[in-house]
């Protein structure tokens, strides 16, 4: 339990740090949203227009460190502001129209690929040289090479498009209304194979190739010989005394892994036109709307925060020396 | 204006290969929604929907049916006939020396929710966007000086100055009702999200974040309209997936940029597959910088467009869509304007090599040992083209000015930049050579004022609303006066005309293709669209209000 505080205090710290980046990286970027305003409307708005609108939308010409406290206190009542490329709409509606089938689709892959992966590795040790262990490897590393929006095109125009076997866009099909309903929970299942497969084989090969290699060390340890002696069953012996010691530096790696899976993910988003962040953040990008930036970076962060606490429980859970210390 | 952008070619090659293999149907299929009546429209690329239906907001940033289906205004100006089409009004009248306007509104109008429109809404709209002035977007209360309603069907608008092309932006103005705009608190945050309006379309039947729909105005005043059943808006965050939409056969009418389009589209299905790019949306300007040399002299203004081969820009960087730009500088949407006299005058947009080198030579940038052209203080003639990074017909069209002006010894350099960094250099007077657009309006007047008029003229450093390339001059201030003064047709063609002389005789920019105005659309489920043999309104509906015009005359088959 000390450990787990501790690594709280570190969590705080961490979180505190990255609130801070999030308000300074978006007004180190060259040009000025007032300016990008200008451009968006195109000539359809007056310079006057557009001073009122200014004003309206909340910019201000005050010193940055005022700004960067009544950044924080609102934070803290999660009040994130109004969005500029979505004026009047708040930033919390903005980022909820997406946020939970961003959060789906790269939960679903993440876990999806990281058991898999673990599970190809524990195979691939075991039968050390054998089918698995000497096609899959290669394979799967060459396809984690390419760029995810890359191989999502790649199915989205063969897969979807040609063979016409899944669909070409969105989350759900279009004639439906959300809810719990059958035909509802299929359609998004339907919509999900496709995106959540690329991102999985985008990514499988790192967590098995990771696990594959520190099972092998792992199964020359002294411990599995005994075990091999004692007569136990092997199914026992691969799982409960190889895989469980060389999950660990997979586990760690699970946690560092989500920042770059969530940030491959929105571009496959936008190839799928699932209606998550990932478009929205080339939005905010494009029209230096800062609050949102601010959100969805923010929702990153703590999304990266919450899945390395998740890492760290289960890595006491998983290595009893640390409940020990 | 209307200029799109145009991302990412890779998805379009792929379906660019596919249309080579496999242009098998002849006919296009109806998709589900059009067989229920029900067009599906691909406009604003987004990745889900945000609810808003503000017809007083800027038209990018809500909605797009809100001014182009749901709200309507007192006339609408018809690009392709060059006329107003009385809307909610049916008649308009300048009087008191063109100081003050006359509305008569159409009678047995009524709003969606069945109460009548009146005059009186009219004023409270007006009243609205005078007290709030981010709502007034157009900075019409600069000019005017009173919105009154005389009687239930009149409204009378008075000047404090004689402004005549002020029609255009108070006659388009979306009209709201003044019994539920009255009781909203903030109309500048009001997201609006069940409109009450005149509209053919008014009922928002589905809103989700990746598709909604409207539906009729069951108190449409248009006798039997819309024949439509309703408005459909699936979400398409890129061109590409908006461009799959549309090859598919889910999207029956677009306003994409869709590159080869008579191969990758209208080869899968001839029979019901069509577009229509009118050279309407304005000019494609290589923008100079007047305020500094060497663009302060019209001989390098000159000398630098004769360099430039437009046919070729034409051919590779626009799919043949357009054609070079003469010496006027004004797209087709002036066509009946055009003078012939400043088109002759206007040669320097003639691709001349030759005549290049020598105007260069005589205006003091002879060639230096090296091939480059050195100034009067010696310091050779170094260039930048700025562009938009992404904005791919551009950058190739950029690529071949500095290939170019590169032959008749200039050294330019193409800079690409981020949108918000291109623009605030374009504003701000910080570039040599800039590709930009062209503001546009019912005549050539809005087109030249945003070249040559002193008016928008900020110094170098500020950000211009307009004039990037900082060019004035006294004749054409007085121009300017003198047309905003007349609304009698012949002595304004005579001012028009000297406008494209002057702009012809000076260069202030250099014009390189007018650009065309995207429009797609599918008859498998759908008559009625707007097209080259039927030109009675413009096709894309990149450009609300007139989509009303379309709107209204679409029917299902």
């Amino acid at each position: 339990m000390r450990y787990l505080l501790k690594h709280l205090g570190l969590y705080m710290m961490a979180a505190w740090a990255s609130l801070t980046l999030n308000f300074l990286l978006p007004r180190m970027m060259p040009g000025d949203p007032a300016s990008a305003m200008f451009g968006r409307f195109k000539g359809q708005l007056q310079p006057e227009a557009l001073l009122a609108l200014r004003e309206a939308f909340g910019f201000t010409n005050e010193p940055v460190l005022t700004q960067y406290v009544k950044y924080v206190s609102h934070m803290l009542r999660g009040d994130l502001g109004v969005s500029v490329a979505y004026f009047p709409a708040k930033v919390t509606t903005v980022i909820g129209t997406g946020l939970m089938w961003t959060l789906f689709l790269t939960g679903f892959a993440v876990v999806l690929s990281f058991v898999l992966g673990t599970l190809l590795g524990v195979y691939a040790a075991w039968r050390r040289g054998g089918y698995l262990d000497s096609i899959l490897p290669p394979t799967l590393v060459l396809l984690g090479a390419f760029p995810y929006f890359w191989l999502a095109m790649i199915g989205l125009y063969f897969l979807g498009f040609v063979l016409d076997w899944f669909p070409l866009r969105h989350a759900y099909d279009d004639a439906l209304a959300p809810g719990l309903s059958l035909p509802f929970i299929g359609s998004v299942l339907e919509h999900l194979a496709l995106p959540a497969t690329v991102i999985v084989v985008a990514t499988l090969g790192g967590w098995m190739l990771g696990m594959r290699n520190t099972m092998i060390g792992v199964l020359s340890e002294d411990y599995i010989t005994m075990a091999q002696a004692k007569g136990l069953s092997q199914r026992r012996i691969m799982f409960s005394y190889a895989a469980r010691n060389a999950l660990l530096p997979n586990v760690t790696g699970f946690g560092m892994a989500l920042g770059f899976v969530l940030s491959g993910s929105l571009l496959t988003e936008i190839v799928f036109s699932y209606p998550g962040q990932g478009y929205l953040l080339v939005q905010a990008v494009r029209n230096q709307d800062y609050p949102l930036m601010q959100g969805l970076f923010l929702t990153i962060t703590l999304a990266v925060l919450g899945a390395n606490w998740l890492v760290d429980i289960i890595y006491v859970w998983l290595d009893p020396r640390t409940r020990g210390r | 204006m209307a200029m799109r952008l145009m991302r990412g070619g890779a998805l379009a090659m792929l379906v660019l290969i596919a249309a080579t293999s496999c242009g098998r149907s002849r006919r296009g299929s109806a998709s589900p929604a059009a067989r229920r009546g029900v067009l599906t429209v691909s406009k604003e690329q987004q990745a889900s929907w945000i609810r808003n239906f503000n017809p007083l907001l800027a038209p990018d940033g809500v909605r797009w049916p809100t001014t182009a289906g749901v709200y309507e205004p007192l006339l609408i100006y018809n690009t392709m006939k060059g006329e107003y089409v009385p809307w909610l009004a049916t008649s308009y009248a300048w009087s008191a020396g063109n100081k003050r306007l006359t509305f008569t509104l159409r009678q047995g109008v009524q709003w969606s929710d069945g109460r009548p429109f009146r005059a009186a809404d009219v004023a409270f709209t007006f009243a609205l966007t005078r007290k709030h002035r981010a709502l007034d977007l157009h900075n019409v209360w600069a000019y005017v000086d009173a919105v009154e309603a005389k009687d239930d069907a009149t409204v009378e608008i008075s000047f404090n100055r004689v402004y005549v092309p002020a029609l255009f932006h108070l006659g388009q103005q979306p009209i709201v009702p003044e019994h539920i705009w009255k009781n909203v608190a903030d109309p500048v945050t009001f997201p609006n999200e069940h409109p009450v309006a005149t509209g053919p379309f008014t009922e928002v039947k589905v809103f989700q974040n990746q598709v909604y729909e409207l539906g009729r105005n069951p108190h449409y005043w248009q006798e039997g309209k819309p024949a439509l059943n309703g408005l459909r808006f699936p979400a398409y965050p890129g061109n590409d997936q908006a461009n799959l939409a549309l090859i598919g056969g889910e999207a029956d009418w677009a306003g994409n940029f869709v590159p080869d389009i008579d191969r990758v589209f209208v080869k899968r299905a001839p029979a019901d597959y069509h577009y229509w790019f009118p050279l309407v949306a304005g000019t494609v300007f290589l923008y100079t910088n007047t305020t500094r040399a060497p663009f302060k002299d019209v001989r390098l203004r000159k000398a630098v467009s004769m360099a430039i081969d437009r046919a070729q820009i034409v051919k590779v960087a626009m799919y043949d869509y357009t054609k070079p730009s003469d010496g006027t500088g004004l797209c087709d949407a002036y066509a009946r304007w055009r003078s012939e006299s400043a088109v002759a005058a206007g040669d320097w947009v003639n691709h001349d090599v030759a005549r290049a080198e020598r105007l260069l030579d005589e205006a003091g940038y002879p060639r230096g040992a090296d091939g480059v052209r050195k100034g009067p203080d010696g310091a050779p003639l170094k260039l930048d083209v700025n562009v938009v990074t992404g904005w791919s017909d551009w950058v190739r069209a950029a690529q071949i000015v500095t290939q170019n002006l590169r032959r008749v010894g200039v050294a330019a350099t193409l800079k690409a930049y981020d949108f918000s960094a291109y623009f605030e250099k374009l504003q701000k007077g910080d570039f040599d050579l800039s590709m930009g657009w062209s503001v546009e309006g019912p005549t050539p007047y809005s087109f030249y004022v945003a070249l040559m008029s002193s008016h928008g003229v900020k110094p170098v450093g500020e950000p211009a609303a307009t004039n990037w390339n900082r060019f004035t001059s006294a004749e054409a201030d007085a121009l300017f006066r003198e047309f905003e003064a007349t609304n009698d047709p012949e002595e304004q063609r005579r001012l028009q005309d000297r406008m494209q002389m002057l702009f012809a005789e000076n260069a202030p920019s250099i014009p390189l293709f007018p650009n065309p105005s995207w429009g797609e659309f599918s008859t498998a489920g759908f008559d009625g669209f707007p097209s080259k043999e039927n030109p009675y309104a413009k096709l894309s509906p990149n450009n609300p209000p007139e989509c009303l015009l379309v709107l209204t005359e679409l029917r299902p088959k």
